[in-house]
């Protein structure tokens, strides 16, 4: 690698780092600290708590490992409730690395694979567009590392904050995790994205209701497939 | 695989394990998706279909957990939920760059209506 690309590379992992030190950082910290919150209120101890951040690190795989293991559910179920909670982060890698140039991918992308979380692959599929290819695997792993690394401390945090912090701001904090995909939601432009967010979220509350470990799977499976089919249906975009 | 998983619930190692299966489930899934990405193009046909089903997946959890939540949101009534996500939307959606500040209104709807809670002295 010559001496300019080295340099662009390190500027292109910083970049990363310093971008998510800010609104994605502020969400992760914010969900974590309600996650430890929560760990706190269901038993579990401290480091039980602070590991799911550092192992799983998917909050709602996370949650649904809290909330079954202090309920004594047996321990195939809990590991495959969270291993479906986690079916998106396979489509979520299939539309992220086919973005990075071949060349770039090492098999160091085993290991930062586990930095994609709904909060990096949301910001990737925004910027990548805006961002050089070349600089596409260093600016990932610079953001994808700087938000896996503040979860585990942050839930910790949370987990020796609870009972001094007031319920409505826990909430409030809890809240602000979906609620900052929704809102990123609103910044897709392709249409048959549009139609595919549009049908998972209808479809998602209602088919939870029936099945509601295998909902994110059905609704993704079906809805998706709906939502590309009506797009090429209704045609080019005049 | 059953006897593995019936260890004695009091015993701490218990939770260990079962952390150590649904990590190893969670991350199978991304790396399935690295092991596979080498054979989808990005101007595929493939590809867009995936996104497709992708952005369906992400929405329908994101919906999910808004208007039928476990943990402590599940505590709230659903009209302070829908009131602060109506809020955010609507700020995000009328102005260009929001946000910071329609997620902030949002946050900060949520913890109000949860702190004076209405609907209870009604």
């Amino acid at each position: 690698m010559s001496q300019t690309a080295q340099n662009s590379t390190r500027d292109a992992l910083w970049a990363g780092c310093r971008d998510a030190v800010g609104v994605p950082a502020a969400v992760l910290v914010a969900g974590m600290i309600g996650f430890g919150a929560l760990g706190h209120a269901s038993g579990l101890s401290i480091g039980l708590t602070t590991a799911t951040s550092f192992f799983i690190y998917a909050l709602p795989g996370q949650v649904v490992f809290v909330e079954m293991v202090a309920l004594g559910a047996s321990g195939f179920a809990v590991a495959l409730a969270a291993a479906l909670t986690a079916a998106r982060f396979l489509p979520m890698t299939l539309t992220l690395v086919p973005q990075i140039p071949k060349a770039d991918r090492r098999r160091s992308l085993y290991a930062s694979a586990h930095f994609i979380s709904m909060t990096s692959w949301a910001v990737m599929m925004r910027d990548f567009a805006h961002i050089q290819a070349s600089q596409r695997m260093a600016y990932f792993t610079g953001f994808g590392m700087t938000c896996w690394a503040v979860s585990t401390p942050a839930t910790m945090l949370g987990y020796l904050l609870a009972g001094h912090v007031p319920t409505p701001v826990t909430i409030g904090l809890v809240m602000l995790n979906p609620l900052f995909f929704l809102l990123s939601f609103t910044e897709v432009r392709a249409r048959a994205s549009r139609l595919a967010l549009l049908i998972g979220g209808l479809s998602g509350p209602i088919v939870y209701g029936w099945a509601p470990g295998w909902s994110i799977l059905i609704c993704g499976l079906i809805g998706g497939t709906a939502a590309f089919f009506l797009d090429v249906a209704l045609g080019k975009k005049n | 695989m059953e006897t593995l998983f019936n260890l004695p619930q009091e015993s701490a190692w218990w939770a260990w394990s079962i952390l150590l299966f649904a990590a190893l489930g969670t991350y199978a899934w991304r790396g399935l998706g690295v092991m596979l990405s080498g054979k989808i193009k990005q101007d595929s046909p493939l590809f867009g279909w995936i996104t497709c089903v992708t952005y369906a997946m992400v929405a329908a959890l994101v919906v999910r957990i808004i208007v039928l939540p476990v943990g402590v949101l599940a505590e709230t009534p659903m009209a302070y939920r829908l009131i602060a996500t109506g809020s955010a939307l609507a700020i995000m959606v009328s102005k260009k760059n929001g946000l910071v500040a329609a997620i902030s209104i949002g946050t900060l709807l949520m913890i109000v209506l949860g702190w004076l809670d209405p609907l209870s002295s009604l």
